[in-house]
């Protein structure tokens, strides 16, 4: 059986498929933000624990961490919805080949969720157990990114999906995947780099205001920062070599100079972000590695391409135009984020007032 | 068609789907109503001062915080990977045709957990008036992601305009929108006042407790007439054949239906116990009880408004089994196996017979069926299904089966399924061929000089029981019925019958039985006990005619046939060995509880006590001369006309699901010579369809509604119903004369729709133009015209022909008038072409006495 033919057939788009592809790469580079941050700050108090570290510091970051978690769904969502819109015809086939562990996700994301919860309101009563509840919730977070990266892999690599016939139970994973060791790691590590520089910037804020006990935080930011960005130059490394050739070599639809121009500046942006912040610029450190993630989420998106690339191009997609509906919800887009301004004004003005 | 299919077996049949979207629903509701419960407690706070209450709107703010976020907000997205996971293709529409709908959703998604933790984490760091701003900004966004999700939710309910513009203003404004808008808002509010139960119990000071436990129950009870008067107009904005489906024609839905309807009471006396009992040992038990009662509501609510839905998952649109409602036509013709894309099994072949059957249930069934699971499960479904059953009842399915989508392959493709689904899921007893002897029964010898003839036949050569005693169901059309007439010889016959005796005997089973017979005008009668044996349903009868004073005057044997071949146990199941037949209780069992499912009675449970169901104590039945009810159907009207919604496009083959006609069974009870020419059931009666048009047309006509619909669901005819002439049962019979016009040679094969207008133009009761023989005296029961052939014996159905003529053919074909006028005659009194040539003799008859060798 020729596995083309398992490629289930595109719906119609409303309207080009570029503005689809536009929002998911603006909201997915927020998802990845908060996504490190949950994970990070989860990582980093148990390690907090497990080194026995007598400081509070895991306290005030797990106190942050249901924020975190309560955004880096909503704005994982976002994204995940315009990927359908673009590749549900992938995105839907691969979920289904590992329908258990897919779905699992949800039951580790409430589990991750309340045991952050209980970490930080039963803080105190936990004592040593506090090592138990943070290693359950990273544990379980390491295991959705696992999955999320099982599944964004086996998406673009059809080839793999006659394996169905042997396990049609959604028992699959894509543990055959070259990337996907490198591909997870290069995840794990920018989550504790990003957590770091966070810090970083949380004690470097402090310190500004003349508060020099912040210092501790900031260099334990930044030592997080460095080591794993450190690491990651590593991983980057192993990550494109997996990469199969005809992706590497670039040969598909996409310019070259296009990859080429975006994974450069990938690594310029990496490079110079840990220069910065060997040298304490933490808030210039932060501007690049913004700039990086975007660089890196454009690279994702041109890999995707290009592994696609002999089945279908999004350029294919039938359109039947409705620009209608796309008006009223970029017109609540900007409203959403008028109200959010306001609220936060609300609240800053109104903690001032009181205080 | 286009994914592939998670293979779920036990958690199937939208288990999932259900545990999931119920949870995430009922917490989603909460999420909104519970919004604008934030708003009002704290504002009652800050009205009445009070610190104890403000301090119940932070705690109550927390525990919403932690259920609606994470539980709330987790299973949310759980519900949108499941249906990704369950029916791709549906979701795929879904956010292809909302996208920006989702998006809206999403942007409130992300402003509702701002104003949560914004408002939870000021409570007491910011000014009332600032604080109270968020709770009502969380309150709007939380009901605007309802408004959104309200709008596609119904979309799959009610597409409306949609379904022609492709528009997504029309799917989105659908039929239903507002109504289920304004629905949904005030049970929202319920579930706030309900969940508010929860908290305001805990509440440390006694008064504040009260006080916010009667607030609650306000809140509870406040929007409850506004919500039964937004479900009346949401009701009523269902297209009308939707709201017949749903609340008529869907019994599935009559438990969740009930149970809402059970479920509104209920939450209302819990209300009332709450704001009247002060008692902590009562109240927190009552507001946990309460909780899963609104749980249980929910539940019903959903569960009514998803299988509402069915067969499809967007109405209208795409089927339960993703296939396009617009494609349907074209992967029937293409077949599904060929159609689909994640199949192994292109071509059925001997070898992958099961393995293609088991792709076939993958693509067609599992989507809504699960294997051994507590929803929807096929394994029980399965067992009660014969293949042939089996494939009758898919090719029924959105038919009569409205709620199941039309079986989407070709007619290999449905023989295969019901094959893999009836032998290969479920190990079904393959029914085994009835073993056919000889009976070995030899008439009494020709004697043609014999002083009398004794002429008989069975009133009913297809009598079928039901087995009443054995299967505690009766449907029998009464006992077998004979009937003779004594002729003495001569040149002028004479018809015997004052003074005569005529007693027979049978012997069924080693038992004997005898009577006699009653003696009427011109002819005799009787009616005979119960016979049938479960072996085989022919029975001989001996008869003996004697004068007054004891003299044997004629003696003569005729076949009757009582058959317990009522194959209900194709679809109603069974509990006994294949090789037996008769109706076994395991299968009166089944169908008493479809029908109390149905019809909404409570037979079986009558059934359970030992009491045999008659059905003609309801279903009006003549020929048993009972009357039921006015109300409902007679028994023939209903029994064919609910059933031929499920035996579409079988012809004849229809027929012997319940009667005794299949050609490889053990009665074959069609034997005369229009069977030998190849006649079957339909050439008289009409297809199924149209045999239960013609009878419930005549129920309609007197008023009776079941019939009505019954008729929209009968399957297809040959002519159109408005043209089908109305029939009443046992006495607008299928007329001879229709096609014998004039009693001349036909030239029609099909006598369907031109029934006798009176009991005496009835085969049975008709007599000759000489107005004293019955037709049947010299041609036999209709379904046994002579010459007829038995399968238990070639002369067991010819006796009198063969004792009085030494042939099979009618008493006085081919001129055999001597057969009671002892010398020939020139004048056809008893019917014009009664001097005629027999046309059709059979080949063995060639040779015999009165039969010449023709020459061409």
């Amino acid at each position: 059986m020729d596995f083309r033919t398992l490629i289930p057939s595109p719906d119609v788009l409303q309207v080009h498929w570029a503005w689809f592809q536009g929002l998911l790469n603006v909201t997915f580079v927020l998802h990845l933000i908060l996504m490190n941050l949950m994970l990070g700050g989860v990582l980093l108090c148990f390690v907090n624990q497990l080194r026995g570290s007598t400081s509070r510091l895991d306290r005030f970051v797990i106190g942050k961490i249901p924020f975190t978690i309560a955004f880096a769904v909503n704005f994982g969502v976002a994204p995940l919805l315009f990927l359908q819109v673009i590749y549900g015809h992938f995105i839907y086939t691969s979920s289904v080949l590992m329908a258990w562990s897919w779905l699992s996700v949800i039951a580790f994301l409430i589990i991750g969720y309340y045991g952050v919860y209980i970490y930080g309101i039963k803080w105190e009563a936990l004592g040593k157990a506090r090592g138990f509840v943070s290693g359950t919730v990273a544990c379980s977070f390491l295991v959705i990114a696992f999955i999320f990266v099982n599944n964004i892999t086996m998406m673009q690599v059809p080839e793999t999906w006659l394996r169905y016939f042997d396990n049609p139970k959604g028992l699959l994973l894509n543990l055959g995947e070259p990337t996907l060791w490198p591909r997870y790691l290069h995840f794990v590590l920018s989550s504790t780099a990003v957590t770091g520089l966070a810090l970083a910037l949380y004690g470097d804020w402090h310190i500004r205001r003349g508060d020099n006990e912040k210092i501790s935080i900031r260099q334990l930011g930044l030592r997080w920062f460095v080591g794993s960005t450190l690491a990651q130059v590593g991983v980057g490394l192993w990550f494109f070599k997996t990469l199969p050739p005809e992706v590497r070599s670039f040969s598909g639809s996409l310019p070259a100079w296009l990859f080429a121009l975006l994974l450069s500046l990938s690594i310029i942006g990496t490079l110079l972000s840990i220069v910065m912040a060997l040298g304490r610029k933490v808030r210039p450190a932060a501007v690049v590695i913004l700039a990086t993630i975007c660089f890196m989420v454009g690279v994702r998106e041109v890999v995707r391409v290009q592994y696609l690339a002999p089945y279908f191009s999004p350029a294919d997609l039938p359109i039947a135009p409705q620009y209608s509906p796309l008006l009223v919800f970029l017109f609540f887009f900007a409203g959403g984020i008028a109200l959010v301004w306001y609220m936060v004004r609300l609240v800053i003005t109104g903690l001032e007032v009181k205080s | 068609m286009n994914y592939p299919v998670w293979q779920l077996e036990w958690a199937g049949g939208g288990l999932l789907i259900a545990l999931i979207a119920v949870f995430h629903v009922y917490v989603a509701h909460f999420a909104v109503g519970g919004g604008l419960f934030l708003v009002f407690v704290e504002r009652k706070a800050l009205a009445e001062k009070s610190a104890s209450i403000m301090e119940y709107a932070r705690k109550n703010a927390r525990f919403f915080l932690l259920v609606t976020m994470v539980l709330g907000g987790m299973t949310g997205v759980g519900i949108w990977f499941t249906i990704a996971l369950l029916n791709p293709a549906a979701t795929s529409s879904l956010i292809h045709t909302f996208v920006f709908g989702w998006g809206i959703e999403w942007v409130f998604f992300a402003c509702e957990i701002l104003s949560l933790f914004l408002y939870y984490y000021t409570f007491g760091r910011i000014d009332d008036k600032r604080h109270l701003i968020l709770a009502w900004i969380y309150f709007g966004s939380a009901w605007m992601s309802l408004f959104v999700i309200n709008g596609i939710i119904d979309f799959m309910l009610t597409p409306g305009d949609w379904l022609v513009d492709r528009n997504f203003w029309s799917g989105f404004f659908n039929p239903t929108f507002w109504p289920a808008l304004f629905f949904r808002t005030f049970l929202a509010i319920m579930l706030a006042g309900l969940f508010g139960f929860v908290t305001a119990v805990f509440i440390r000071d006694e008064e504040t407790r009260h006080t916010m436990v009667r607030y609650c129950g306000k809140w509870l009870l406040g929007p409850f007439l506004l919500l039964l008067a937004t479900a009346w107009w949401y009701k009523k904005s269902l297209p009308v054949d939707l709201q017949e489906l749903i609340f008529a024609n869907m019994p599935e839905l009559t438990v969740f239906i009930k149970m809402f309807a059970l479920v509104s009471p209920i939450l209302v006396i819990g209300g009332l116990l709450m704001a009247v009992l002060r008692p902590q040992n009562i109240r927190r038990p009552v507001a946990g009880i309460l909780l899963v009662v609104g749980l249980i509501y929910m539940g019903c609510f959903e569960f009514i408004r998803e299988g509402g839905r069915r067969p499809y998952i967007i109405r209208d649109y795409m089927y339960s089994t993703s296939i396009l409602k617009a494609d349907l036509a074209k992967v029937q013709a293409q077949g599904v196996l060929k159609s689909a894309r994640w199949v192994v099994s292109r071509q059925v072949t001997d070898e992958n017979r099961m393995a293609a059957g088991r792709e076939i249930f993958n693509l067609l069934c599992l989507s809504c069926h699960s294997l051994g699971g507590p929803l929807n499960d096929i394994l029980p479904i399965a067992q009660r299904f014969s293949p042939s059953g089996m494939n009758a009842f898919l090719a029924s399915m959105g038919k009569a089966n409205r709620y199941m989508p039309p079986f989407a392959g070709n007619t290999e493709e449905r023989e295969v399924l019901a094959d893999y689904l009836t032998l290969g899921l479920v190990h079904n007893v393959p029914r085994v061929k009835p073993s056919i002897v000889d009976l070995d029964v030899k008439p009494y010898p020709y004697t043609p000089d014999a002083e009398y003839l004794l002429a008989a036949w069975a009133l009913d050569g297809m009598s079928f029981t039901s087995n009443p005693e054995q299967s505690g169901l009766d449907f029998s059309p009464g006992h077998p019925k004979i009937r003779a007439q004594l002729i003495r010889r001569g040149e002028a016959p004479e018809l015997m019958s004052s003074e005569i005796k005529i007693s027979y005997v049978v012997t069924v089973n080693g038992v004997k039985a005898q009577g006699e017979m009653a003696s009427s005008d011109g002819y005799f009668q009787a009616e005979l006990p119960e016979l049938a044996n479960v072996q085989q349903p022919y029975h001989l009868l001996e008869l003996e005619a004697s004068s007054p004073d004891g003299n044997i005057l004629a003696k003569t044997r005729v076949m009757v046939a009582q058959s317990s071949e009522v194959d209900c146990n194709h679809c109603h199941g069974q509990d006994r060995a294949a090789e037996k037949q008769g109706l076994s209780r395991a299968t009166a069992a089944n169908i008493l509880e479809r029908h109390d499912t149905r019809s909404k009675t409570a037979l079986k449970a009558r059934f359970d006590k030992d009491e045999v169901i008659v059905c003609a104590s309801c279903h009006a039945d003549s020929s048993r001369d009972m009357a039921g009810s006015e109300r409902v159907l007679n028994l023939s009207a209903s029994i064919h006309g609910f059933h031929a919604g499920y035996l579409v496009d079988q012809g004849a083959g229809a027929c012997s699901f319940c009667h005794p006609t299949a050609a490889q069974g053990a009665s074959q009870s069609l034997r005369g010579i229009h069977h030998n020419l190849g006649f079957d059931c339909v050439n008289c009666h009409g297809s199924l369809a149209e045999h239960s048009s013609a009878l419930l047309k005549a129920e309609s006509a007197a008023g009776k509604a079941r019939a009505a619909q019954l008729l929209k669901v009968v399957g297809e005819t040959s002519v159109p119903v408005d043209s089908i002439v109305a029939r009443v049962p046992w006495l607008n019979m299928p007329d001879c004369l229709a096609c014998h016009i004039g009693f001349q040679p036909p030239e029609t094969d099909t006598a369907f729709n031109q029934w006798t207008k009176e009991s005496g133009q009835i085969f049975h009761n008709r007599l000759g133009e000489e107005g004293t023989l019955f037709c049947a005296a010299c041609h036999n029961e209709a379904h046994v015209l002579y010459p007829a052939r038995n399968p238990y014996g070639a002369k067991l159905d010819v006796q009198q022909p063969q004792q009085y003529q030494g042939n099979s053919l009618p008493l006085g074909a081919n001129r055999a008038c001597k057969t009671c006028h002892k010398v020939d005659m020139d004048y056809e009194m008893h019917h014009s072409g009664s001097l005629a040539d027999f046309r059709n003799v059979p080949e063995e008859e060639v040779g015999r006495v009165g039969v010449e060798v023709k020459e061409e």
